[in-house]
Order: structure tokens, then C-alpha cells, then sequence
């Protein structure tokens, strides 16, 4: 039995506006998804803002009750069982905020302990092995206010664990923090891939996903465009080839040109400070750099590299087409 | 006993204190004593010295009703931001995702609430007593002890009606000020209920404060605690009701939340 099963999980929002004339708006976040997740297995649920991912996972840890369809967690209905669901699943959200900044660490892991229903006698034990496991072993007696972004995510990740989840919710962790922080993140979440633990992580990174999840799902206006594993999706854009050319200003007004060009299957563009790197992603044992360069005739250009496709080229290419 | 009862028993009073702590270290000392301690001292001797003007009652009377009456302060304020302030940071999704029984979550919440509206109206009782010179024989304490606290959990039941507001709305100050204002004509505080037209000493009758302060003001003229039994068991009666009201709101409005989508995440 998989850990999770999503069936056509559906999920819309009225709103409201106007004063006196009311006008109601029907969107539906999401469209429909259906996924599995087995025991042991990262799994990426990767997207653009807005595609629905933070929809989804609220239906599942029970926080959103879906329009239609249905979700289970263990056997257990996210709606009709919130409280057995809960039991069995961690939830960890990316940001600075979520904890009593006034609190100590040790304090925090111990409420929520408290709230997990962790066996007294337990608690201190596992609140030592958590703060071992993210690292933060001899700060758990400071308040969390003094805590920098990439310390405070890993002590949600220990929150989170607290109860020995069956299934973790890790919703954007490594969001706004550095570089260094999210290295240290990273290390703590393959730690627990090693462990065995099954994680849902939604992640904008995609080396971070390429790196951590065994399968991954692309979501795109709240509808499941893909799903495999990072080697079965690059599959996708491997039949072909990468172009990136550097270019300064103007290239925006030439991509039609360049879509134009025969053998091309997407052009997009990213902006990185003063340089714009056109990424084109080429059909198979096709050789149209020349074209492509005429096509961006008169603009001033830098490095022009061919190399294969990585798991970001399937992701640009799936939530653009 | 069961594993899921001890663990509810944990989240009461475990629970109640840390979250207490959580949500309200920012209540130093130089917020809480001008807050708590010297502003119901000002209220105590408005009053006072209106009745004394105005040659309507004793001291006595305005002491005790303003120093019960104040611990709707603390009680009414604080219980509207144990989750107001869990709103404010971010934690009430993650709260509300945990299995915690919800009772247990909340009216541990209110332990803490509660001794502290007990401490204030005793401190402003003891200290106005001394400013005012009115003298409460030391006999008088133990039952003075009981009715402001089955006052002070009686509004804190009050409290939790208005807590479960903050699920829907994100200010719950106006509504509280609103409350303390509506407590503080109707209850009996400053005019006896006899002196009130009949529906507003019916409404009085059904607030909390109002049965707990008449019990203190008997208890403080000689009374035994024997003897205001039944009024405090209405206080605690009222009380009992709110509180009720308050937990099935709150059930009410977070199964709400989870339909309409009205609960933030972060």
C-alpha cells in the first residue's frame, strides 16, 4: 500500500468583491491531481508560485478540505480522519517565521512534544537526538529570536519530527536562506532520505530537487504535468540539446525569431543582473546555432555554450509550455 | 488511565504554561505593572471618589467592584490572543495540525489566564484597600480569595468566546475594549444592580463578574463563604456557559476554516 494516495484532488476558492453589486469569482487552484507516494521515497512536487502546491499539501496534512476527490494517508482519510492523519504526518514550512521567537529551541521541541502526544519520559531523549540530527546541539537553551534563518528551519525540521512521523511535509525549507544554510539543510534532509523517512518536498531549486527526490511531479495551473524520476524527466529534453547564449538587452523582442528557427522546441530567458542568457532547447541531432545567431542579428552577445539538458530545462520546458 | 487522557492532562496544564509563556514574554515589567497593577488602582479611585462625591455608597463598594472588575482586563485581553498571537506569529496552522485534543489546547490556554486575573483584582483589592483606607478583616481573605477566582474563570470563559473570533478576524482589541466597557456598566461594578433599570440588571445578570462581585461585597461586610454559596455558583454557572459557547464556537470556526479556507499558514 502506498504511503499516500491522491485521487483527482480538486480544490476551488470563491471570492468576493464590490460593495453593494457582489461579484462572486470561482478559481479553481486545483485541477485534479492524482498521485502516489511509497514508504521510504522523497518526492518532489516541483512548480511555479501559484500552480498549487501549498493547496495540495494543505489537503493533505488536513488544514483544507478538497472540493472533490479524495486523499489518504496510511489508509486514513485526510478528511473524514484529520485526527489519525495528524498523528502520522510532520509539516515544515520555508520562512523565518512559525515559532515562539520568545521561546527557547528546548522549549519549543517541548510544546510541540506536548501536542504530538510524545511520552514524557521520552521527550528528553528524542529532543536530543532531533537537535543532534539538524545541528543544533548545544544552542537549544537560546531563544529562538536570536536564531539565524537557516538555524530556525532546521529547528522546524526537528519540530516536525518530533513525533516520528510517518510522512513529512516539507513545504519550500531552504526558502530565503543562504547558501551555506541551505547546504547544511540539504545535508540534514538526504540525512533522513538515509533514515528512510518519506518526505514530500515542494522546492523552486531544482538542483535541489535533482539531488534529493526519487520522484518528482511537476504541477502547472493546479494540474499534474509530469511525473517521474529527475532522470525520466531530463529524458524529456534529452532527445534534444541546449543552447545558452549570453546576451545584453534586446533579446526579449527577438524570441518569436528564434522560435521561429526550425528544429527549435522552446526559447526562454534568464535574467541574471546585467546579462540575459537565452536558454533554446534543440531537437535532436539538429545543428542550427548559426540560424539561431542570425535570428539574433545586431544584439550584442557573449558566451554561446551547447550542453545537455539538465532537470531545470525539463522544468522550464513543462510549466512553459 | 489511558494513554490519550494523560497526554490531554499534558497538554492542559504542559501546554497551557508553555504556551503561556510563548505568547506573552513580551509582558515585562514596565508593561505589566503600569498595565495591571497601576491602571486599576486609577479606575478604583475614580470611582471611589465619584461615589464619595456623589454620596451614593462606601468606599468599599467601588473597591470591590472595580478591583473584580478589572480582572476582565487580563482575562477577556489575554484569552482573545492566545490566538491572536498565534496569528501574529505564524504558528496557528502548525498548532491546528498538531492532533492535540482541542479542549485540552484551549482551556489549558485559560489556566494561566486565570491565576493571573486572580492576582490582579487581589493586588488591586489589597492595594486600594490600603489607599482608600477601607479596612477587609483578615477572616475576610480566604473567601475573598475564592470569589475572585471563580470570577476571574468565569470571564476567562467569557474569553474563550472571543478566542474563537480571532479565527476569523485578525483584531480582537476593539472587541475586547467593547466587552470591558460593557462589563463595566452592567455588572454592578459601580451601580447596583437594584439601581439599574430591569433589562439592564437582567443583562447583568447573565455577564459574568456580576454574581462574584456581589459575593465579595458580602464576604467583605462579614459574610461567610457558606453564605454566598449560591452566588458564586451562579458566577460559575454563567461562567460554565461561556465557556461551553467559547469551545463549540471554536470547533465551529475551525471546521469553517478548513471549508472556507480562512486559516493562514504563514
Amino acid at each position: 500500500m502506498s504511503i499516500l494516495e491522491a485521487r483527482d484532488l480538486r480544490r476551488s476558492f470563491t471570492s468576493t468583491s464590490g460593495m453593494l453589486r457582489r461579484h462572486r469569482k470561482e478559481t479553481e487552484a486545483v485541477k485534479g491531481v492524482t498521485f502516489d507516494i511509497e514508504r521510504g521515497e522523497v518526492f518532489g512536487l516541483l512548480g511555479p508560485n501559484g500552480a498549487g502546491k501549498t493547496t495540495t499539501i494543505k489537503m493533505l496534512i488536513t488544514l483544507l478540505l478538497p472540493t472533490s476527490g479524495s486523499a489518504s494517508i496510511l489508509g486514513y482519510d485526510v478528511v473524514d480522519d484529520a485526527r489519525e492523519v495528524r498523528r502520522r504526518i510532520g509539516y515544515v514550512f520555508g520562512g523565518d517565521r512559525g515559532l515562539y521567537e520568545r521561546l527557547s529551541a528546548l522549549d519549543n521541541l517541548r510544546y510541540f512534544a506536548e501536542l504530538y502526544a510524545v511520552p514524557a519520559r521520552e521527550q528528553k531523549a528524542r529532543i536530543g537526538e532531533l537537535l543532534e540530527l539538524v545541528g543544533l546541539s548545544g544552542r537549544e537553551g537560546e531563544r529562538v529570536e536570536g536564531f539565524s534563518r537557516g538555524m530556525r528551519q532546521r529547528l522546524h525540521i526537528a519540530r516536525g519530527l518530533l513525533h516520528d512521523p510517518d510522512l513529512l511535509f516539507l513545504d519550500e525549507p531552504s526558502l530565503g536562506i543562504d547558501p551555506v544554510g541551505a547546504r547544511e539543510l540539504r545535508q540534514t534532509i538526504a540525512s533522513l532520505r538515509t533514515q528512510g523517512k518519506t518526505i514530500l518536498l515542494t522546492t523552486h531549486y531544482m538542483f535541489e530537487a535533482d539531488e534529493l527526490c526519487d520522484r518528482i511531479a511537476v504541477i502547472r495551473q493546479g494540474e499534474l504535468v509530469a511525473e517521474g524520476t529527475p532522470a525520466q524527466l531530463k529524458q524529456r529534453v534529452t532527445a534534444g540539446s541546449v543552447l545558452e547564449i549570453d546576451t545584453f538587452g534586446g533579446v526579449q523582442d527577438r524570441l518569436e525569431r528564434v522560435l521561429a528557427v526550425p528544429h527549435v522546441r522552446s526559447a526562454t530567458v534568464d535574467v541574471r543582473a546585467q546579462a540575459e542568457t537565452l536558454v533554446v532547447a534543440l531537437d535532436s541531432g539538429s545543428d542550427v546555432t548559426a540560424a539561431v545567431l542570425a535570428a539574433l542579428d545586431g544584439i550584442p552577445l557573449g558566451r554561446v555554450v551547447a550542453r545537455e539538458p539538465t532537470l531545470e530545462d525539463a522544468y522550464v520546458e513543462l510549466v512553459s509550455s | 488511565m489511558s494513554a490519550r487522557f494523560i497526554a490531554a492532562m499534558r497538554v492542559l496544564f504542559v501546554g497551557g504554561i508553555i504556551s503561556f509563556r510563548g505568547l506573552f514574554n513580551w509582558l515585562n515589567p514596565y508593561i505589566y505593572v503600569p498595565t495591571m497593577l497601576v491602571a486599576p488602582i486609577f479606575q478604583v479611585l475614580l470611582f471611589a471618589y465619584i461615589g464619595r462625591s456623589a454620596a451614593v455608597a462606601n468606599d468599599a463598594f467601588y473597591l470591590v467592584g472595580n478591583a473584580v472588575q478589572y480582572a476582565s482586563i487580563p482575562c477577556l485581553f489575554a484569552m482573545a490572543n492566545t490566538i491572536a498571537g498565534e496569528r501574529w506569529t505564524q504558528t496557528l496552522g502548525i498548532v491546528l495540525a498538531t492532533p492535540a485534543n482541542r479542549v485540552a489546547l484551549f482551556v489549558g490556554r485559560s489556566l494561566p489566564v486565570i491565576v493571573n486575573g486572580g492576582f490582579v483584582a487581589l493586588f488591586t483589592l489589597a492595594v486600594g484597600a490600603r489607599v482608600l483606607g477601607v479596612t477587609i478583616p483578615a477572616g475576610a481573605w480566604p473567601g475573598v480569595l475564592c470569589a475572585i477566582a471563580v470570577a476571574s474563570a468565569s470571564c476567562t470563559g467569557l474569553g474563550l468566546l472571543q478566542a474563537a473570533l480571532a479565527l476569523r478576524v485578525r483584531s480582537t482589541a476593539v472587541l475586547s475594549n467593547i466587552v470591558f466597557g460593557v462589563l463595566l456598566v452592567f455588572c454592578g461594578a459601580n451601580v447596583a444592580l437594584d439601581a439599574m433599570p430591569a433589562w439592564m440588571a437582567s443583562v447583568g445578570r447573565v455577564l459574568p463578574l456580576t454574581h462574584a462581585i456581589q459575593a465579595c461585597r458580602e464576604i467583605v461586610a462579614g459574610s461567610a463563604v457558606g453564605d454566598v454559596l449560591g452566588l458564586l455558583g451562579r458566577e460559575a454557572a454563567v461562567g460554565g456557559v461561556y465557556a461551553v459557547l467559547g469551545l463549540v464556537a471554536l470547533r465551529f470556526v475551525e471546521d469553517q476554516s478548513r471549508r472556507r479556507a480562512t486559516l493562514e499558514l504563514q
